[in-house]
């Protein structure tokens, strides 16, 4: 085995563990460079974050995100009267993509036609007695935040969908109904089947 | 200049001061130095083209992450097969294990990326501006002139230019070669996270293939190091034969062994060792060192194989042997992960399914019916269009209806639908939570089958049907 021929030899340490002796080595210079730096960064970073409170917590800046997306939204409802509504339910495209939506989320209670169907739970979207409103505004609030009476099982959809989707929905929705008709508010609107063939038993 | 030889005390590449040590490896021919750069040249060549080569619309490796598709080699895993990422973890752990219990560090010398990038993309950049090793050596200790900035200059320019080269084609890999190609179109506003990663893979790469290089694979890197415990005394790794060349000597000199002292196996290594002090954890396994000795031998006409590719056991005089535990083992845990693992991508189904509780309560009872209702998210893994067919299994309980069932489900390619699902029973016929089955099948072929479990809840029958218990009647 050859020995080192240099003259620095690296000065080998007086301890002995299991017959392992150690030299007495310089770590490379890049290695213990980024150690100051990351001791350096901790300090800063100590400061910063938990003595004075400079960089904002993960949960600040969520809060701070969320206050500004309720913000975003709530402008965005706060523009939106029954014209602006009924605008929508003529824009073909919301109608498409509201249709698209409806068929995988409302068609299961509402019907392929609106109008409900045998069996079907949920109430006619397509005639014109609503249970919570008729105009377009009283509508969306429904598809958004789901039946007042949470025992009928209308959920709220606006966090499942998210607002622009929901407003998609009601174009679909409205697009079946007259700007200006004629509705009545009925609260106690049922399934038009069951309208017809009352069931027995129902409570 | 008179530099002392490698030693087993220091690392080469470190001055006693910390300072660094560059290693300015000379020219080497010779069989494996060509068959390396033959690999090297291919594996180039896959990086490269993979994200160019178009299977069943998509790039052969696409991992597009912003829809969660992952397209590889024609097969489309979603986010939720990520599980099967165990298995390229593992696998590429046992096969490392395997390898390396056989033939030591190979996978480090000859398929690693790092090095086929430093060894065979950088380092020849550097061999074709400042020449030889020797000549860089001259060139690195010289005063600053002109000339050696200019040199300098054109050397790190075209160091970065490869380096963005090399970050845009990883990129690629995660957001397909047209994307990037609109994205390098636009301004930098447009995309800053991709830009981002882009701009410090860049600095990364320059930084660790222009001044970092070996040390990363003697300090950093912890496969290097696993793989130096996985071998024995069997293992086959570049080896210098003691019992020839010693003691060293001249050509001439009588009683000397093979070795001549010429130095060039330490000149040409590329970790800066003397790999006649034995096996050392810097060994990368490359065989420049082979291939040097090889030259030297044939020159003095003695036989090559002074350093070789061999067993310490070998080397001792003994035999190498190749059926031992540890390889069975290795190779028996390889084979088990293997025929595992393609089970597993036979059993990945081209839809995913997922059913949730819809928001709200968890059941309804309304018009004598009681209602629950679900969340049926599919997602298509195929490239194309498809249909499924929603239906409750065979033996649900008789009453138990899908309110739309006739209701077949399209779902785009490479798309998903979040989908209602309403469960009803008359309200007479519920006698407890019912547990049954939502089946999920193809149209029109019924090729793939799915099924997920549910259970349909109601009001507990025995409140129903007691007339003390009744809330109803208790509240009237």
């Amino acid at each position: 085995m050859s020995k080192s021929t240099e003259e620095n030899t690296p000065e080998l340490r007086p301890h002995v563990y299991d017959g392992i002796q150690e030299y007495d080595q310089k770590l490379p210079n890049w290695w213990l460079f980024t150690f100051y730096i990351a001791i350096a960064f901790f300090v800063i970073y100590w400061l910063a974050y938990y003595q004075f409170q400079l960089i904002p917590t993960d949960e600040e800046r969520m809060h701070a995100a969320m206050a500004q997306i309720d913000a975003a939204r709530l402008k965005q409802l706060e523009s939106l009267d029954d014209a602006k509504l009924w605008a929508m339910a003529k824009d073909v495209k919301a109608i498409e993509s509201g249709k698209a939506t409806y068929a995988a989320s409302c068609m299961a209670c509402h019907g392929p036609t609106l109008a409900g169907g045998p069996g079907l739970p949920g109430l006619s979207l397509a005639d014109k007695v609503w249970k919570h409103g008729g105009q377009p505004s009283e509508i969306l609030k429904v598809i958004r935040k789901g039946s007042p009476d949470v025992s009928k099982g209308m959920p709220a959809w606006e966090p499942q969908l998210g607002l622009p989707r929901v407003l998609e929905v009601l174009a679909y929705v409205l697009s079946h109904h007259q700007e200006g008709e004629t509705f009545t508010v009925d609260p106690n609107d049922k399934p038009t089947w069951m309208a017809a063939a009352p069931a027995t038993g129902a409570q | 200049m008179s530099r002392s030889l490698p030693n087993l005390i220091s690392v080469t590449t470190i001055a006693p001061d910390g300072s660094r040590r560059t290693v300015q490896p000379a020219d080497v021919r010779g069989r494996y130095t060509f068959w390396r750069r033959v690999t090297a040249v291919l594996l180039l060549a896959v990086y490269i083209l993979l994200p160019w080569i178009p299977i069943n619309g998509s790039p052969a490796v696409f991992l597009d992450v912003a829809h969660r598709r992952f397209h590889i080699l024609g097969f489309v895993l979603a986010a939720e097969d990520l599980w099967l990422g165990f298995f390229l973890v593992t696998g590429v752990a046992f096969s490392l294990f395997y390898v390396s219990a056989v033939m030591g560090r190979v996978w480090c010398g000859w398929t690693c990326p790092y090095t086929v990038f430093l060894e065979h993309v950088y380092r020849r950049v550097e061999r074709w501006i400042d020449g030889d090793g020797p000549a860089r050596r001259r060139l690195e200790e010289a005063p600053l002139t002109v000339g050696k900035v200019l040199r300098r200059v054109f050397k790190h320019g075209i160091y970065l230019l490869l380096s963005a080269f090399i970050a845009h084609v990883f990129l690629s890999y995660f957001v397909s070669l047209r994307q990037l190609y609109a994205m390098m179109q636009g301004p930098p506003s447009q995309h800053w996270l991709a830009f981002g990663v882009v701009a410090f893979l860049t600095a990364s790469l320059y930084f660790a293939f222009s001044w970092f290089r070996e040390q990363f694979c003697i300090i950093l890197c912890p496969y290097g190091r696993l793989q130096s415990a996985l071998t024995d005394d069997h293992t086959v790794n570049v080896g210098y034969d003691k019992t020839r060349g010693e003691p060293r000597g001249k050509v001439n000199t009588p009683g000397a062994g093979d070795c001549i002292n010429c130095q060039r196996c330490v000149q040409v290594c590329p970790t800066g060792i003397d790999i006649r002090n034995g096996l050392q954890l810097e060994c990368i396994g490359c065989a420049a060192c082979v291939d040097a000795c090889d030259d030297i031998m044939a020159k003095v006409g003695r036989k090559p194989g002074l350093i070789r590719h061999d067993s310490l056991a070998a080397f001792k005089g003994g035999r190498t042997k190749w059926v031992r535990p540890r390889t069975v083992l290795y190779g028996l845990l390889l084979v088990c992960g293997m025929i595992v693992c393609s089970l597993s991508l036979l059993a990945v189904k081209p839809v995913g399914v997922s059913l949730n509780r819809l928001t709200g309560a968890p059941y309804f009872v309304n018009n004598g019916e009681i209602r629950n209702q679900f969340q049926l998210r599919l997602v298509n893994k195929r490239p194309q269009p498809a249909v499924y067919r929603v239906a409750l299994a065979p033996d649900a309980p008789e009453g138990l209806r899908l309110t739309d069932a006739a209701d077949a489900v399209q779902v785009p390619a490479l798309g998903e639908v979040v989908k209602t699902v309403v469960l009803t029973l008359p309200k007479d016929q519920f006698r407890g939570p019912i547990k049954t089955q939502l089946s999920i099948s193809t149209e029109p072929d019924g090729r793939t089958q799915v099924a997920r479990e549910l259970e349909f809840l109601g009001p507990d029958p025995r409140l129903q049907n007691d007339e003390y218990l009744n809330p109803q009647n208790y509240l009237r």
